[in-house]
């Protein structure tokens, strides 16, 4: 009778998880985050019909950057629990480094416009400026969140915020100190004539900036899912514990976190050198645009955070195109603030998870 | 001797646990902890696993002291832990949750001998193997978590109250699971509050009450006792 009994309990939950394709897709539609991605369709198909195709282009462009940066801020929150404030600081350390090592590439290319060089030099400069964070994040890591892991684990959220607020205060401070607080920038990564896309002349920085964010997304995209290391990233984000008991060193993870993290935004500060030239306070902008996206899909979300940077990006260039440049900033915070009072675990209604739940 | 506890104090930080525990498991037997609520077993299996620090005492594994060691390198030498909360990863996949529990094997034919094992074990695993844990009734989330758990092929196993919150018949399977994992060769220390379906299945078994150890003996003596049938059996 008992068995009976469950066996029917069981079917029941069975038919409930095996909706047919149409059912799921259409409960998504009508769920927050389904209504905000095809209202912002909508609202870019229709903006790009009365405004013309740079809208659409320019959102792809500063969306996939954006969402790098967030996707790091993500990671951080979702396996540490740091909510990162020093996430821009990384953003400039990568332009800095991309800057300097560019240097020697482009004086070398003027002489050399035909060489091999005007080529692969870029890329060189950005992959230097991604490698420079990952270390960076990692000396973080090891000489700052360790130590106060190490020491205490009461009042964390509060204390890696302020942590995260003063490492940025170092930051800024080093590189004015070091560098001066001038523009560091370039005019160009490569050299070359403007294509036209869409009937928008498009630099080849510009397009080069949105293929390696892309090809950025799939690749980790594919390491979190398939390689062995990004399985015990998504083990300890879901439980710390648990990925304990199964013999996976917390630490190590921790440390390999935060080298993506902060490459991640090393690499989006380094591609996007020839739009915002390297100074002391340039990350603070990227910052500020990826804390618009966390808050927008929800905390910890990594897989949100993609969809999220294209939003942020469409809607920041429709403020500029409908409002003007004053209301860039003013706009996004009105909508933060909009979720944050309406729905505060994000359009993706994702479990928000903080330390307080523990 | 597979485990052998000598004089262990532990807790949280001020609050003490666990005053001067003392025992032992032999390899291949099938060893119970039981006791009331709140009187340390799983402070006892959370201390042997690495996941709290031992305030005093020694635990030796295999003759190595193991006391105070992270929890990753407890695990890496053969003990496995599957705790009472199972701690699951609820957004993965039962077959990728398997295949992290089997994480440190590097011999991936090994791996996958482990796996058929545990699907063996548990054929609903392999029914469910492309669903996400956080789906899984509790039933399939205690076999999963065992599963888990079996999958580093761990000489020992120390299980955390299996039967909590599991509907009679779906205990009597979780029961019949360790018995045929330890008629396999696996040592397994059980923590229970099923006193008498745990004293039918063990060996041996202890009984700790307000952090120390009052009774100990082969199981069957045990369920004779008049002080266990007083408290724990009820007649």
């Amino acid at each position: 009778m008992a068995n009976a009994a469950t066996e029917s309990t069981i079917d029941k939950i069975d038919q409930t998880i095996e909706e047919s394709f149409v059912q799921k897709a259409v409960r998504w539609l009508f769920s927050a985050g389904g209504i905000t991605i095809c209202l912002t369709i909508l609202v870019a198909v229709v903006a790009t019909i009365h405004k013309g195709p740079y809208i659409l282009v320019n959102t792809f462009i500063t969306g996939g950057m954006w969402a790098l940066m967030a996707i790091g801020l993500a990671l951080l929150f979702s396996v540490m629990n740091i909510a990162g404030f020093a996430h821009g600081e990384y953003f400039m350390a990568g332009s800095l480094t991309a800057y300097f090592v560019m240097q020697p590439i482009s004086n070398y290319t003027l002489e050399h416009p035909e060489s091999f060089m005007a080529y692969v030099g870029p890329m060189i400069a950005i992959l230097a400026g991604t490698f420079m964070c990952a270390f960076l994040g990692i000396l973080t890591e090891r000489l700052v969140f360790k130590q106060l892991r190490m020491r205490n684990r009461e009042g964390w959220l509060l204390n890696c915020f302020l942590i995260t607020l003063g490492i940025s205060v170092i930051f800024q401070n080093t590189h004015q100190l070091a560098f001066g607080a001038n523009f560091k920038g370039i005019l160009a990564y490569w050299d070359f004539p403007s294509v036209p896309i869409f009937g928008v002349y498009m630099s080849i920085d510009r397009i080069c900036a949105f293929f390696i964010a892309i090809l950025t997304m799939i690749g980790f995209y594919i390491f979190m899912m398939f390689s062995t290391s990004g399985k015990t990233i998504r083990a300890v984000s879901q439980d710390e514990d648990g990925a304990r008991m199964v013999g996976i060193s917390v630490d190590t993870v921790h440390v390999l976190t935060f080298a993506l993290s902060c490459g991640l935004a090393g690499l989006a500060g380094a591609s996007l050198l020839f739009m915002f030239p390297s100074y002391p306070t340039v990350g603070v902008m990227p910052l500020y645009n990826s804390w618009f996206i966390i808050i927008l899909v929800g905390f910890g979300n990594v897989a949100g955070s993609i969809p999220g940077g294209f939003m942020i990006a469409l809607f920041q260039v429709l403020t500029r195109s409908y409002l003007g440049e004053g209301w860039e900033a003013v706009v996004p915070v009105l909508l933060i603030s909009l979720i944050l009072i309406f729905k505060p675990s994000g359009i993706f209604a994702t479990k928000v998870r903080t330390v307080w739940d523990e | 001797m597979l485990l052998e506890i000598k004089s262990l104090d532990s807790g949280y930080g001020f609050l003490q646990v666990l005053w001067d525990v003392s025992f032992y498991v032999e390899e291949g037997e099938f060893v119970a902890l039981i006791g009331p609520n709140g009187a340390g077993k799983s402070t006892t299996l959370k201390t042997i696993s690495g996941l709290l620090e031992p305030q005093g005492g020694e635990i030796l594994f295999e003759g190595n002291p193991i006391g105070g060691m992270e929890g990753h390198l407890v695990c890496r030498k053969g003990v496995a832990y599957i705790s009472e909360e199972l701690n699951l990863f609820v957004n993965m996949t039962v077959k990728e949750n398997l295949e992290m529990g089997a994480f440190m094997i590097k011999d991936s034919a090994k791996q996958a001998e482990n796996l058929e094992f545990v699907y063996e074990l548990f054929p609903r695993l392999y029914e469910r193997e492309a669903q996400f844990a956080g789906t899984l009734s509790g039933g399939e989330r205690k076999m999963l978590a065992i599963g888990r758990g079996m999958m580093s092929g761990p000489s020992l196993l120390l299980v955390d109250e299996p039967s909590l919150g599991l509907a009679p018949m779906l205990t009597n399977e979780v029961f019949k699971a360790l018995k045929a994992l330890n008629a396999r060769g696996t040592t397994i220390l059980l923590v229970e509050q099923n006193v008498n379906k745990t004293l039918k299945n063990t060996s041996r078994a202890y009984i700790l009450e307000k952090g120390k150890i009052v009774l100990d003996g082969k199981s069957a003596d045990l369920a004779d006792d008049e002080h266990v049938r007083k408290i724990y059996l009820g007649h």
